[in-house]
């Protein structure tokens, strides 16, 4: 019955590409504030969506309590700007609906566009109700205080849903009428995609919108403004971070902490593989489970919680200080963790602390791996315990290890900011500064948005560049990438 | 298993060969002196690994006065639980706790959910630009924005003082999707044939077959995503800043911390305090420990039980890497 399309049916087929595309992007004006043809009136924020304004009452109102108590704005004019926005919502809802139909069969297509359609004419009446809203709050008697407005975006929905009802609408008449006997059905490819997709959409949200953050590093922009064109400066951030003394000192600074805490890291990132070896040689093996299972422990707490545990060990009335204090050594307590010196190498040590126990499973587990055989052949040449460990153990473990120190290297200027925003205090603050902890505090805590998101950038792309670079010498070396 | 009688001689003979053996490593003076010293080091760092979490521990049920003056250092004296009673009635401590278990159990069952039904999408190499949309997830896990782009998106997402926060973000996770993909491509294919061929449709084959066989890595993941959601603080940090109601039990921790709270400074700082935390003369320094404890409780609790878990975790992604 499938097989062969008609040629009307192949037409159909193309326009419905059109169709979906609009679809789409009816779907996604929905959330665009800028987009938002209910922001009839200055009153309401400028950082509402559409989306927001058919949901919620209460966020679309906000501001208007003074103005329908002073008679300015009637607010049925409100419940019939949010009733219409709450159409568009359902009818963007139902062409979406509509159009992932679109990809079932003949008989589905056909009930996809009349799904469409009807969805076209949800958008539709809302944008009437919409423009309606906006011709009585226009003629309030409070224009400079209402200031009433219209938006472009009622122009774009408008086409959009148009675009949609009236390519529905064709489509229903061009297309053949299905057999009475077929089933609705969609194709197992498509149907699996359509299960999908609900988690594409995730992924776009949380992962790659975030990108469209980074215009910020090209406009002088400050926590609750909206971006206009006005504002945009070009790579003045970018200079700023080169040529701005303060801001250079600041992230000189800043970055050699980065890379010396990385490269202590990085300097002691065979530590794991010495535990695994020597760890190994314990015969015994309820000791040795009991090692790994009690040193794996601070990997799973937090970075607060080790600092909760440094705290109760080395502050003012903590396990040293109160040690000491009552066997007489000292005469007070001394809160051992403020204090400015060594930060690098105590940030290693709690580094260690928490991960070289886990770090070692994988070494311990690759160690199982090697032949046993190679051990028994070495002893019966003579050679020593540690002749066999340098000899037969590390070579063995070299693959694994480079894979990681590779990793490490990639990850030089991600040394993320939990650690050492719990251990910063004002007496270490300066040598504990990295990267991560810099951009939240200039960011978050000053409010310093596109100075951060350049850095922000520039960090991404030099760790994939890192990455990159570090996958193509993997390959060149063992054949084999590491991503 | 029934052995024969040359079998059993055999192993016999293995083991007496092998006593012998071991016997002759120990006469090896070299030796001894290496086995002490690696045992001991072992032992140490073993201890130091454990000995902080007992320490806080014994802080926490000895009496409070020996605790101030310091006295409580290796051995608790005058047991007992009233500082945990008392912190229960702490209202923004419990609150903290509602939270952070809330976001664990629902962020968790979410994230296995959606892992284990992507993870079988995946493998499906029929879906319409099946390799286009798994590179598109993979992408993710080497490359991000930035955290200020991030913190915007969330606040143009509407996804600041929310719970929803915690939740929705963290429901895809690429690296588990990779590891539960790897284990159902080591399913036999012929079971989702035959029940493709009696007609089940691809939810149901899920359901009925798929998931039910990949527990073992759905648990793994599981245990995993469970302690990064415990764990997890700068979203709290970060996205909650004028919702404290919703901070997690780590931020609470983190803000006493860093608070020179003693049973004032609890109250002022909004906590409702009631009798009972009057009553017990509870230090700054005693309440820190408290907290603390029952942070790492949860944590230290499951761990046993989850031991494998957790090795198993690291070796699947060995594979992969």
């Amino acid at each position: 019955m499938r097989g062969s399309k008609s040629s009307r049916e192949l037409m159909g087929d193309k326009l419905f590409y059109v169709i979906r595309i609009a679809i789409l992007l009816s779907v996604i004006f929905l959330f665009v504030p800028s987009l938002n043809p209910t922001r009839i009136s200055g009153l309401i924020n400028r950082n509402l969506s559409l989306f927001t304004a058919g949901i919620s009452y209460s966020t679309l109102t906000d501001d208007f309590g003074r103005a329908i108590k002073k008679g300015w704005v009637q607010e049925s004019t409100l419940q019939l700007l949010y009733v219409s926005a709450m159409s568009i919502c359902i009818g963007a809802a139902t062409m979406g609906i509509g159009g992932c139909m679109t990809l079932g069969n003949l008989k589905l297509k056909r009930l996809s566009s009349l799904i469409a359609a009807i969805g076209g004419i949800f958008e539709l009446v809302g944008l009437m109700g919409i423009y309606i809203s906006y011709s009585r709050i226009s003629l309030t008697t409070k224009p400079e205080k209402i200031e009433p407005q219209f938006q472009n975006g009622f122009w774009v929905i408008l086409a959009v849903s148009a675009i949609v009802l009236l390519l529905s609408v064709i489509e229903l008449l061009f297309l053949p009428k299905a057999q009475k006997e077929d089933k609705y059905s969609i194709d197992a490819k498509y149907q699996l995609f359509l299960m999908f997709m609900p988690f594409i959409a995730l992924i776009a949200v949380f992962s790659y919108l975030p990108l469209l953050g980074w215009r910020y590093a090209f406009f002088d922009y400050k926590v609750g403004d909206t971006l206009s064109m006005e504002k945009f400066v070009g790579f003045k951030w970018f200079n700023e971070l080169l040529k701005n003394p303060a801001t250079v000192r600041d992230i000189v600074r800043v970055l050699k902490n980065t890379l010396a805490m990385s490269g202590l890291g990085i300097a002691t990132s065979w530590l794991p593989m010495a535990f695994a070896i020597f760890l190994s040689e314990i015969k015994n093996v309820k000791f040795r489970r009991f090692v790994q299972v009690f040193t794996t422990v601070p990997n799973f707490i937090s970075w607060v919680l080790v600092y909760a545990i440094a705290f109760c060990i080395f502050s003012t009335d903590g396990f040293v200080s109160s040690l000491l204090v009552n066997m007489g050594i000292w005469d007070q307590g001394v809160n051992l963790l403020m204090s400015g010196e060594h930060t690098w190498l105590k940030m290693l040590g709690w580094g260690l602390w928490k991960g070289i126990g886990w770090s070692a499973i994988i070494y311990i587990a690759a160690i199982s791996g090697i032949d046993q055989q190679l051990y028994e052949a070495a002893t019966v040449d003579g050679a020593g315990r540690f002749q066999r460990m340098w000899h037969i153990t590390v070579p063995g473990l070299l693959p694994t290890f480079c894979v990681l120190l590779l990793m490490s290297v990639a990850n030089i200027l991600n040394n993320g900011m939990d650690q050492y925003l719990v251990f910063s205090n004002a007496t270490n603050i300066n040598s504990i500064m990295v990267l991560d902890l810099y951009v939240y505090k200039l960011g978050i805590g000053k409010g310093s948005i596109p100075l951060t998101t350049v850095i922000g950038m520039v960090k991404s792309i030099v760790s994939v560049t890192l990455l990159f670079a570090a996958n193509g010498i993997s390959k060149l070396i063992r054949g084999e990438s590491i991503i | 298993m029934a052995k024969t009688a040359q079998e059993r001689a055999d192993i016999k003979a293995e083991k007496r060969y092998e006593k012998k053996h071991r016997h002759k490593f120990r006469s090896n003076p070299g030796d001894i002196v290496f086995y002490i010293i690696n045992y001991f080091i072992f032992g140490l760092f073993t201890l130091v690994c454990t000995f902080p979490f007992y320490y806080i521990f014994i802080n926490t049920i000895s009496d409070n006065d020996l605790v101030i003056k310091g006295t409580i250092n290796f051995i608790p004296r005058g047991l007992h639980l009233d500082n945990y009673i008392a912190l229960a009635n702490v209202s923004d401590l419990s609150n903290a706790f509602i939270v952070s278990v809330g976001r664990t159990l629902i962020g968790t069952t979410l994230m296995v959910a959606a892992s284990g039904f992507v993870g079988y999408l995946v493998t499906k190499q029929e879906m319409w630009g099946r390799k286009f949309w798994y590179r598109f997830l993979i992408i993710t896990m080497y490359f991000n924005a930035g955290l200020i782009p991030w913190f915007l998106n969330m606040q143009m997402l509407g996804l600041t003082n929310t719970f929803l926060a915690y939740i929705i973000p963290g429901i895809v996770a690429p690296y588990n999707i990779i590891l539960v993909k790897t284990y159902i491509e080591s399913i036999p294919a012929e079971l989702e044939e035959s029940a493709a061929l009696d007609g089940a449709t691809y939810l149901t084959i899920f359901r009925k077959i798929i998931w039910p066989l990949s527990k073992p890595i759905l648990a793994t993941i599981a245990i995993f995503g469970a302690v990064g959601h415990w764990n997890s603080f700068t979203d709290s940090l970060i996205l909650m800043q004028s919702a404290p109601e919703l901070y997690t039990l780590q931020h609470r921790l983190y803000i006493y911390l860093n608070t020179a709270s003693n049973l004032k400074a609890l109250m002022e700082s909004g906590g409702q305090v009631s009798d009972a935390v009057l009553k017990s003369a509870m230090s700054g320094k005693v309440i820190k420990y408290t907290i603390s404890m029952v942070t790492v409780i949860p944590i230290l609790l499951i761990y046993p039980f989850m031991q494998r878990y957790f090795e198993k975790g690291i070796m699947l992604g060995a594979v992969k890497g």
